[in-house]
This record gives C-alpha cells, sequence and structure tokens, in this order.
C-alpha cells in the first residue's frame, strides 16, 4: 500500500506503532498530536526519552531498573538477602514493592516464557538467577510470575531448576480480590481460590 | 430466556432494522438472498461472540460501513429485562454493553444470551473432519459453562506454544538438557488444560448419547440405533505420559500429535461409522439430532431454554421429518427462518424483503 503521509510522518506513524498497546489508529492520533505541539514540549519528550535511556540501566544484580550498578533494592543492606521473589518485569516489582509486605530482594526476568514470540529460557535472566543462589545464600525463592499460561510455565520451569539445589521454593497464591464480590468474579479465579482454600485459624 | 426486540444496524444487507420477536415460535420468511441467514447469524452472535459462518466478526459489518451495531433486548424467566448491545469496528476493537454499561472484555457477554442454531453448515458435524465435531463438543460445553471458553482458547495457545519449541528444537542447537526441561513444562501445561477439556468432552458425549438417539427416533419415526464416542486413545494413560511417548516423534514432525486437538467424536448408527456410511438423508437428521440433544441438555442444566433458531432446515428435509421436526421442538422461544410457508403451529410471522422489514 502506497502511504498517504510525507515519509518523515509516515515514520514516525510507523516507529510509535512499534511501541507495546499502541494500535495504528492511536500511533496516528499521537503522530498528529506530536506535530500539533509547540517544538520546546516535543524537544523535553525526546530529551526525556534520550535521558532515560542514557541513565537508566539494568540492576547487575536483578534486572531491576537501576541509575547505579545496583538498584535501591539490591544496594540497601537492610532487606533480607535470604529471600528472593522472582518476577517477570520492573513494573511488578513497583507492584510488590507497594504492599510493603516483602522485605527480601527480587530478580527480575525480562519476560516470561512465550515460544510465539521467540523468547525461551535462554532468552530470559534464569541462568543469571541460578547463579545468585550461592552467591548470595538464598534459601528461599517465591515465584511471582503472572498468573497467565506463559507465566505458569516459566514458574514451572524454574521449580524444576531450583528445587534440585535444596532450596524453599513458593509458588505466589491466585484467588479472589480483596474487598470484591464473590458474585462477581470469574469462573476461573474463583475455581482457583476455592483450590487454593485454607483452614480457618483458630487465634 | 427470550429475545423480545432485535435491531441491526449496518450489519450485513440490512442498514437499519427492527424486529419484534414474541414468545414463542416466530416464522421469518423471505426469498433467498434477502437476509433471513444474517438475522439468524447476528441473533446468535450475541449469544457466542462469533459467526456460525465461521468468519470474523468483520464479516458481519455492511459492506461501506466502518461500524455495525447488534441491540437486542432480553428477558429472563424471572421476567428481567436487559439491554444487550454488540458494536462491531471494521479493522478495530469490538464493544460490547449490557444495560448500556460496557464490559471489560468483549468475552465477559458470554453466558448472558443463550442461543442454539440449526443451520444447514450442522451438516459438517457428521461429515466433515474432527475439528468439526470438537467445534461442536465445545460450543456445547461453553452454552453450559461460560468457563469452557477460557479453557478451550488455553488449549490452542498451548499446544501453538508446545509446537513453536518443537519446531525451534529441529533448527537449533539449543543445549539438550534445558530443551527437555521446556518441553516436560509445555507437557505438563497441556496435560493440565488439555485433561480437563477433555475430561469434559468426554462426560458431555456420554450425557449426549441417549438424547441423540431420541431425538433421532422422534425425527425419523424408527427405532434406530445411535451410539456415541469420544475418541482420545490417550486418556488410557494420561496425557503427560501419552506426550512423553510422543515426543520423539513430535519433535522429528515439529507438531504435537496426541491431545485434545487431535481428539474426535464418533456418531455410529446401526453399527456403521455416520460418517461414511449413513445416506445424505440420515446425516442431515443425525446433525438435527446432535444440535437438538445438546438443545435440551443445555435446557435441562441451565433450567432455561435457549432462544433455537432454525436457519433455513426445514427446506433441506423431507414432508415427514419437518413435520416430526415441528411436532417435536423442545419449550421455548423459536425463530424459524423459511423461503417457503411453514405448516404448523405458528405464533408470529415475520417478511422480510432485501433487508427491510415487509
Amino acid at each position: 500500500m502506497v502511504s498517504a503521509y510525507t515519509p518523515p510522518v509516515q515514520t514516525l506513524i510507523d516507529e510509535l506503532g512499534r511501541l507495546p498497546g499502541i494500535g495504528p489508529k492511536s500511533a496516528q492520533r499521537i503522530a498528529f498530536h506530536l506535530l500539533k505541539l509547540p517544538s520546546a514540549d516535543v524537544a523535553r519528550l525526546a530529551h526525556a526519552i534520550n535521558d532515560a535511556k542514557d541513565k537508566v540501566r539494568f540492576c547487575e544484580r536483578c534486572f531491576n531498573v537501576a541509575e547505579g550498578a545496583l538498584c535501591p533494592i539490591c544496594a540497601d543492606d537492610r532487606r533480607d538477602a535470604t529471600v528472593v521473589c522472582v518476577v517477570e518485569e520492573s513494573r511488578d516489582i513497583v507492584a510488590l514493592e507497594r504492599t510493603g509486605e516483602f522485605r527480601g530482594r527480587y530478580h527480575v526476568l525480562l519476560g516470561a516464557m512465550n515460544p510465539l514470540e521467540g523468547i525461551g529460557p535462554e532468552q530470559l535472566k534464569i541462568r543469571e538467577l541460578l547463579t545468585r543462589i550461592d552467591a548470595e545464600g538464598i534459601t528461599e525463592v517465591i515465584l511471582c510470575t503472572n498468573p497467565n499460561t506463559e507465566g505458569e510455565v516459566t514458574a514451572m520451569y524454574l521449580a524444576r531448576q531450583l528445587q534440585p539445589l535444596g532450596l524453599t521454593v513458593t509458588r505466589i497464591a491466585s484467588g479472589l480480590p480483596v474487598g470484591g464480590d464473590l458474585e462477581y468474579a470469574d469462573e476461573l479465579t474463583l475455581g482457583r481460590a476455592l483450590e487454593g482454600r485454607r483452614p480457618v485459624d483458630d487465634g | 430466556m427470550i429475545v423480545e426486540h432485535l435491531e441491526l444496524i449496518d450489519i450485513r444487507n440490512y442498514e437499519t432494522a427492527t424486529f419484534e420477536l414474541r414468545p414463542g415460535t416466530t416464522v421469518v420468511l423471505g426469498d433467498n438472498g434477502h437476509g433471513k441467514t444474517n438475522l439468524a447469524e447476528a441473533l446468535a452472535y450475541l449469544a457466542t461472540l462469533s459467526s456460525f459462518r465461521g468468519v470474523p466478526s468483520d464479516a458481519l459489518v455492511r459492506l461501506g460501513a466502518d461500524r455495525g451495531v447488534i441491540r437486542a433486548t432480553i428477558r429472563d424467566d424471572d421476567g428481567r429485562q436487559s439491554l444487550i448491545e454488540a458494536e462491531l469496528t471494521v479493522g478495530g476493537r469490538n464493544r460490547v454493553q449490557v444495560n448500556r454499561q460496557r464490559l471489560p472484555r468483549v468475552r465477559d457477554l458470554l453466558g448472558t444470551m443463550r442461543v442454539t442454531v440449526f443451520s444447514p453448515d450442522d451438516l459438517v458435524i457428521v461429515k466433515g473432519g474432527p475439528g468439526d465435531r470438537r467445534r461442536f463438543l465445545d460450543d456445547t460445553l461453553v452454552a453450559l459453562a461460560v468457563k469452557y471458553d477460557a479453557i478451550r482458547l488455553e488449549v490452542d495457545r498451548v499446544v501453538k506454544q508446545r509446537n513453536t519449541v518443537l519446531k525451534s528444537a529441529k533448527s537449533s542447537s539449543t543445549n539438550h538438557g534445558d530443551l527437555g526441561i521446556t518441553l516436560d513444562v509445555w507437557d505438563s501445561k497441556l496435560s493440565d488444560v488439555g485433561g480437563r477439556l477433555a475430561h469434559a468432552r468426554a462426560t458431555l458425549v456420554d450425557r449426549l448419547g441417549p438424547m441423540v438417539q431420541q431425538a433421532y427416533r422422534d425425527l425419523a419415526g424408527t427405532a434406530t440405533d445411535i451410539e456415541l464416542g469420544y475418541v482420545a486413545p490417550w486418556r488410557d494413560v494420561g496425557l503427560e505420559t501419552a506426550l512423553a511417548h510422543a515426543r520423539d516423534h513430535d519433535m522429528r514432525r515439529g507438531v504435537t500429535s496426541v491431545g485434545p486437538h487431535r481428539d474426535d467424536l464418533t456418531v455410529v448408527i446401526d453399527q456403521m461409522p455416520s460418517r461414511t456410511h449413513a445416506s445424505q438423508g440420515e446425516q442431515r437428521t443425525l446433525a438435527l439430532s446432535l444440535r437438538l440433544a445438546a438443545h435440551r441438555l443445555v435446557t435441562e442444566r441451565t433450567d432455561s431454554a435457549p432462544v433455537l433458531v432454525l436457519d433455513d432446515v426445514l427446506s433441506e428435509l423431507d414432508r415427514g421429518r419437518a413435520g416430526a421436526l415441528l411436532d417435536h421442538l423442545p419449550a421455548g422461544q423459536v425463530v424459524i427462518t423459511s423461503a417457503t410457508d411453514v405448516p404448523g403451529r405458528v405464533d408470529h410471522t415475520v417478511r422480510i424483503v432485501d433487508g427491510q422489514l415487509a
């Protein structure tokens, strides 16, 4: 198909369209929005992108985003080094940190096993996780990958690799959102929550 | 549950059209090519979120329009009315609303409205390939319990993922220990979701068997012996073991050779396989009996009859069987589309000419 736009505009649309969650229509809308903005605003956005890309890198230990060699969590020695929570993406750390429930360290896989997208165990930071176990004296690994097909399979793979090392390996529970109504829960979530039921504590 | 009102905007050959439906039997009369099947398709779309003609939802939008709307007012058995709307966008995201509230995902609509369609295409359940028969079973499971929609989608996805691993194993020189574990975990996942789907299908086939037999007798008026069977040889050893046995073979071929995505439903009529040995008339009657049995089972299990749509089915049957079908229609709302007058009890008639009410 011949493009209806002048080449610079088409290139901008194409580049925006490659971002996650941006379809062709959104890419078009954002491109024309950018073209309408004052130059200074566009420059500020371009600078923010370049600046973040220049300054931010992955933590050498856990692959969280970091400004220095280590991310703030790995650099904090008050955190429990023996427990590691494995997540798919850095943004999952933000979510877990908001709970204030976890005082250990993290390990970011940078994705989940997804053969259709060309992601196997080799493309994830799994080897790096295995070398951390002895080096840091890790005794428990909590698998916090997403409760979808790919996340579950990744957790199973990690469990298979970690269990022979004699660690405690646990999987985050899945179930009902707190404050929600049973009536509105989907069947699969409710089914899982039933499977994972617990005896009621006396105390 | 009944549909009281159906409105189509830019759907197939309809620019705008509104149909009032009544409880009981409504006959939609119109010449071929004037939009009878399109009406049935739109009604069924709200129930299944797919076209029974097996085309993507884009195809339902009128040529030249970029979006179409299907809107229905339904009334459930305790009298509660709901307004259901689906907006189909060509090359874009579809949206659905219930009582003017947008649902987060289109598939959340499943289970709100329930429709059983009989169409001449149902012949593929008997004559077509195993995939056609699996679709019949899975559609019935979804009508029984919405969770099976997610399970069937997950099985499809896991099979695709496993096949991709198998194909990459053929080409790359990946470390074989790691590849073994990768396949182990995909096998384990497939065995979990696939095992559940196959168990549900096999249970369904057991329940349908006697009901199909009864439906066939009602239609044909003869004591014909019909047996259904769910064919899944791997179920003797369990899917995980079967996948392990097949692994070398699968790695050479680059596809998953066992599992619920390869299973089949056999329909045996008087000790003969119906796909190859039944006459065309017997095959049509069988297909109809399978649908009728599924409809009865769903009615029984969910305590409420789905809307039954007979799309141009009568013309395919001989007079005796067409009459028997009309005599044995289950209770509930029925919509019959036809090019010619329908014998038997009709509560309401709608005429269509060229995408317009006449």
